[in-house]
C-alpha cells in the first residue's frame, strides 16, 4: 500500500518501509510502509490482525523478517539507546505488584539514567494523575490505575516516541476520557504516538489519523474521513431536511449522481456514489425545485462504516 | 541519542538486583527455601541427639550427598531459572528490556541476585548444621565445615549461573537443569570418570579442597584445575546469556 | 451480517436466524466425559496431538528408561551363548530391580509431566469450564489420575517387556523358553500397576497445589528426592545410635515402599542384600505403598473439592 506521507518539515520521526514478518509458514506483518511525524496516529485492526506485532517491531523486540523498520533514523532492534526517545506501553498487565506507584516510577527514571530521578517521577505522576495513590502498592490498585503507572513510567523521560498498545483496555469512561486528553496534549507538545485499538469511539476521539491493518496488510491510512471518500464502491448516505422533502426528492432522484432516496417523515435520505459530485449540486437541485435546506449531513462518516468496510474489503 | 555510559550501566546493577531479590523472595518461595534450608539444620540436630561421633559420616552422608548433591542444586534451580523465567512467562520483561541499559548490566544484575540468595541460604544452611553437628567434635569437624561451605559457595555461583542461561533458551530449563544434575552429574560421572571435567559438583569439591585433601574418588579435580574452569563456566554462560537477551524476541500474546 | 435498520419510529426489535443451529441429538453423559478427559490427558502426557517439542521430554524419558532392558535384548543371543558355555556374565538386568536401579528417569518423568496435568488448568482458570459440565470433580480427578497412572504403568512395562524378550530369546528353544519365562515376569504386572498408581497419586497431589508450573514441579522433585535421602541418613544414623524407629522413614518413602512392595510381589525379602533394613518384612512395605497411593489420592481429591472454581 502506498505509504502515507503527510507534509512533514523535518524528516518522519517513525519510517516504515516493505516490513514484513513471519514465523516459519505464518505471515504476521506483509508488506507494511508508512511514515508517521508528531500527532496521534491510531493503529485499528481486528485480533489477529498484527497491532501488537508492528508495536513490538517498532519498540526493537523483533527484527523484521524483511524491510527496514527505523525510529528516529535509527533501526531499533538490538540498539538499546534508542529506549531513551521511547516510551512503551505494552498491553501486559502485570507490573511489578510489590511496589508503590511513586517507587515504579522512580525505578523507570533511575533506569533511564536521568540526572534528577524524583523531579522527573514526581512530574510524571502529577502528569497521569496518581498523586493521591503514589504510595500504594501496585498490587492494590485497580486496573485503570495501573494502566496510568504504565503510562507515567513510559514518560518519565520525556521520550519523543510513545508507543501504546491497547491503552485503554479496562477504564472506565472518566479515566479513558482523561487518557485521551494526556494523550492529546502530548501530541500538542510535538509527540508522535502510535496507540492500538480496536475500539473505534476511542480512536475517533483522540485524532483522526488512522492505520488499519487487516490480516497483515496495511488496508488504509491517513485522515479517515477522506479515507471515507475515497471508499467510490460504497454509496455514501446523506439526511438532508428541508422545507418540502417530498418535492426535493422528486428533483434529486433525476440527478445520476443520486441512485435511492428514501422519504423519512422529517427527512430525507439519500444514497449517493459521489459525494463530491453529490455536494455541489445539492445546493442548485434545492434552488431550482423551490425548497430551501434546513439541514444537510452525511450519515455514516463514522470510523466504524469505515472500518468495516475495510474490514470485509 | 546514545546508549547509558557504562558507569550508569554499572550503577544501576544494585539497583535492578535489588528488585529482583524482591521479585524472587515471593511468598510461596520463601516458603519452599525456609523448608529446604530447615532440613540439615533438623538432621545436625538428630545427629547430637544419637550422639554420634564420627564427623566424616557427617560430612560425607549429610553434608556431601543431601546438602551439597541434592539441595544446593534444587535451590539453584529455584532461583536460577526464576530470575528471568518468571518475567518471560508473563511477559513483564518488556519493562526491563525497553530500557538504555545495557544487557550485559541486567545480565549481571539478575545473576547477582539469584546467587546472592543461593549462596546466603546454602552456605547458612552447612554452617548452621555443622556447627551444631561436627564443630564441637574438633579440628576435623572444622575442616569439614571449611571445605562444604566453600564447596556450597562455588556450586551455587556456578550452578545459578548455568540456570539462569539456560532458562534463556529454552523453557523447559527447570527439567533439563534436574536432568543434568540426577543424570550427567548423578549417574553417569560413575561410570565415566572423564566427565569430572564438566561437572559443577567436581568443581565444588575441588575447590574445597583447598581446606584439606579429600580422597579421589570424593574430589576428582585438584583446586588448580577446578577454580579456572568453575571461572570459565561463569563467564561463558554470563556472555551467552547476554547474548541471548540482546536477541529476545517478544512476539505478544494473541494479536 | 443485516445491516442496521435505520427505520425512525416506534422501538422496535427483531432477532435474525443466522443460521446457526441448535443440537438436538445425543448427548453423552458423565462416564463419557470422564472417559474423553482422561483419553485427552493421557496423549497429552505422550505429547500426541501436540507440537513436537512436547513430545521430546516423555519419549526421551522412556528411551533412557528402557535403555539398558533394550540393551540386553540386542545383545541377548551373546549373553545367552556365553551363558551356555558357562561364563560368568555378571549381574543382569532382572524384573525386581530394574526400577531399583533406574528410578531416575522415572522420577523425572513425573517432574516433567505431572506439572503439566494440573497446573495448566488452575493457572489458566480454566476449571469452571469442567465443573459447569455433566463433569463433576470426583470425575476430574480420577481422568487425570488415571491418565498418568496409565502413562507410568507404560513407562514402567516397555523396560519389563524388552527383558522378558531378551531373556526368552537367550534360551535356544523359544517355546519352553516363554513357558519358563511366563510366570518369572508375572509378578511384574501388579507390581508395575501399584507402582504406577502410587507414583501417580504421589506427583499429582503434590503438583496440585500450585498453579504455577516451575513450583510444582521442583515442590515434587524436592518432596522425592530429600525425603528419600533423609530417610536414608536417618536409618544410618538411628541404626548406630540403636534408634527403634530408624527404618520407618524408609517404609514411607515415595520410591522405597515401591522398592519393597517389588520385592514382595516377587516373593523375596528387601533385606541387607538389596540395601534396605533388615527388620522390615516385605508385606509392611506393600501396605506402606497402598497407604501412600490412598493418602495422596484422597489430599487429591480435598485440594479439588475445595478449589475454587
Amino acid at each position: 500500500m502506498t505509504a502515507a506521507d503527510r507534509p512533514l518539515a523535518a524528516a518522519p520521526i517513525i519510517e516504515l518501509d516493505h516490513v514484513a514478518r513471519w514465523y516459519g509458514n505464518v505471515v504476521a506483518v506483509n508488506d507494511i510502509s508508512f511514515n508517521l511525524g508528531p500527532g496521534v496516529t491510531g493503529l485499528l485492526g481486528p485480533n489477529g490482525a498484527g497491532k501488537t506485532t508492528l508495536l513490538h517491531m517498532l519498540a526493537g523486540f523483533l527484527a523484521p523478517s524483511a524491510g527496514d523498520v527505523r525510529v528516529l533514523g535509527r533501526r531499533p532492534h538490538l540498539d538499546p539507546a534508542v529506549y531513551r526517545q521511547i516510551g512503551l506501553v505494552p498491553e501486559r498487565e502485570a507490573v511489578y505488584p510489590f511496589m508503590t506507584g511513586l517507587e515504579y516510577v522512580r525505578f523507570n527514571a533511575r533506569l533511564q539514567g536521568l540526572p534528577d530521578v524524583d523531579e522527573a517521577a514526581r512530574r510524571a505522576i502529577v502528569q497521569v494523575d496518581l498523586v493521591e495513590s503514589q504510595d500504594r502498592a501496585i498490587g492494590t490498585y485497580s486496573k485503570g490505575m495501573r494502566q496510568r503507572v504504565k503510562v507515567a513510567g513510559a514518560l518519565v523521560h520525556d521520550p519523543q516516541v510513545l508507543l501504546l498498545d491497547e491503552p485503554f483496555n479496562g477504564m472506565d469512561p472518566r479515566q479513558r476520557l482523561a487518557m485521551m486528553d494526556l494523550l492529546c496534549q502530548m501530541a500538542d507538545a510535538g509527540k508522535t504516538i502510535l496507540f492500538s485499538s480496536h475500539i473505534l469511539e476511542e480512536v475517533e476521539r483522540v485524532g483522526s489519523e488512522i492505520l488499519v491493518i487487516v490480516a497483515g496488510r496495511l488496508a488504509a491510512s491517513g485522515d479517515y474521513r477522506a479515507i471515507r471518500a475515497l471508499m467510490t464502491d460504497r454509496p455514501h448516505t446523506v439526511t438532508i431536511r428541508s422545507s418540502d422533502n417530498r418535492r426535493l426528492a422528486t428533483a434529486l432522484m433525476a440527478e445520476p449522481s443520486v441512485f435511492a432516496v428514501e422519504l423519512g417523515e422529517l427527512s430525507l435520505s439519500v444514497r449517493t456514489a459521489h459525494l463530491s459530485a453529490f455536494r455541489r449540486l445539492i445546493a442548485g437541485a434545492s434552488r431550482d425545485a423551490g425548497v430551501s435546506l434546513l439541514e444537510v449531513a452525511p450519515a455514516d462518516e463514522s470510523l466504524e462504516s469505515v472500518f468495516e468496510y475495510l474490514v470485509r474489503r | 541519542m546514545t546508549a547509558l555510559p557504562h558507569s550508569t550501566s554499572v550503577s544501576l546493577i544494585p539497583h535492578i538486583a535489588l528488585v529482583t531479590v524482591r521479585q524472587l523472595l515471593g511468598r510461596r518461595r520463601a516458603l519452599l527455601l525456609l523448608l529446604l534450608s530447615a532440613v540439615p539444620v533438623l538432621i545436625a540436630v538428630l545427629y547430637r541427639l544419637a550422639g554420634a561421633e564420627k564427623v566424616d559420616g557427617f560430612a560425607g552422608g549429610v553434608l556431601e550427598v543431601l546438602c551439597l548433591n541434592l539441595i544446593l542444586p534444587i535451590m539453584a534451580v529455584l532461583f536460577g531459572t526464576a530470575a528471568f523465567g518468571a518475567e518471560i512467562e508473563d511477559g513483564t520483561i518488556v519493562y526491563l528490556m525497553a530500557k538504555p541499559v545495557a544487557r550485559w548490566a541486567l545480565v549481571t544484575a539478575k545473576l547477582l541476585a539469584a546467587i546472592g540468595l543461593t549462596a546466603v541460604l546454602a552456605v547458612g544452611s552447612v554452617v548452621i548444621a555443622s556447627a551444631i553437628a561436627i564443630v564441637p567434635l574438633g579440628e576435623r569437624g572444622l575442616q569439614a565445615t571449611e571445605v562444604y561451605g566453600t564447596a556450597m559457595l562455588v556450586g551455587a555461583v556456578c550452578y545459578v549461573a548455568l540456570f539462569v542461561a539456560l532458562s534463556l533458551f529454552t523453557r523447559r530449563a527447570l527439567l533439563l537443569g534436574f536432568g543434568y544434575v540426577l543424570i550427567w552429574e548423578g549417574a553417569l560421572s560413575n561410570l565415566l570418570p572423564g566427565i569430572a571435567n564438566l561437572s559443577i559438583r567436581q568443581y565444588s569439591m575441588g575447590v574445597g579442597q583447598l581446606f584439606y585433601d579429600l580422597a579421589p574418588e570424593r574430589a576428582r579435580l585438584e583446586p588448580a584445575t577446578a577454580i579456572p574452569l568453575a571461572a570459565i563456566l561463569v563467564v561463558v554462560a554470563t556472555l551467552l546469556a547476554t547474548r541471548r537477551l540482546m536477541r529476545l524476541e517478544l512476539s505478544g500474546s494473541g494479536d | 451480517m443485516t445491516t442496521n435498520g435505520r427505520a425512525a419510529g416506534a422501538p422496535a426489535g427483531s432477532i435474525y436466524d443466522l443460521g446457526y443451529r441448535h443440537y438436538e441429538g445425543e448427548r453423552h453423559g458423565r462416564m463419557y466425559a470422564t472417559w474423553a478427559l482422561y483419553a485427552e490427558s493421557l496423549r497429552g502426557i505422550w505429547g500426541l496431538g501436540r507440537s513436537a517439542s512436547a513430545k521430546a521430554a516423555p519419549f526421551i524419558l522412556l528411551g533412557l528408561y528402557s535403555f539398558f532392558a533394550v540393551m540386553q535384548l540386542a545383545f541377548s543371543s551373546f549373553i545367552g551363548q556365553a551363558i551356555q558355555s558357562g561364563e560368568d556374565v555378571g549381574e543382569l538386568f532382572a524384573y525386581d530391580t530394574y526400577f531399583s536401579q533406574w528410578f531416575l528417569f522415572v522420577v523425572l518423568f513425573c517432574i516433567a509431566q505431572a506439572p503439566e496435568l494440573v497446573c495448566r488448568d488452575q493457572r489458566y482458570s480454566v476449571l469452571p469450564l469442567y465443573f459447569t459440565r455433566s463433569l463433576h470433580r470426583f470425575d476430574y480427578v480420577l481422568a487425570k489420575l488415571g491418565a498418568l497412572a496409565s502413562a507410568l504403568f507404560i513407562l514402567l512395562m516397555v523396560p519389563m517387556i524388552a527383558l522378558f524378550v531378551g531373556d526368552v530369546l537367550m534360551e535356544r528353544d523359544t517355546l519352553k523358553a516363554i513357558g519358563d519365562e511366563w510366570p518369572k515376569a508375572l509378578p511384574t504386572l501388579p507390581a508395575c500397576m501399584l507402582a504406577a498408581a502410587s507414583l501417580a497419586a504421589t506427583s499429582l497431589a503434590v503438583c496440585s497445589f500450585s498453579p504455577r508450573r516451575a513450583y510444582a514441579a521442583i515442590s515434587l522433585g524436592a518432596y522425592i528426592l530429600i525425603y528419600e535421602a533423609v530417610a536414608g541418613i536417618i536409618w544410618g544414623m538411628g541404626n548406630d545410635a540403636g534408634w527403634a524407629w530408624a527404618d520407618k522413614p524408609q517404609l514411607f518413602g515415595p520410591l522405597t515402599s515401591l522398592m519393597g512392595a517389588t520385592y514382595w510381589f516377587f516373593g523375596k525379602v528387601p533385606n541387607q542384600d538389596y540395601g534396605f533394613p533388615p527388620t522390615l518384612g516385605a508385606e509392611a512395605y506393600v501396605l506402606s505403598a497402598l497407604t501412600l497411593m490412598t493418602l495422596f489420592a484422597v489430599t487429591l481429591l480435598l485440594r479439588y473439592r475445595r478449589l475454587a472454581a
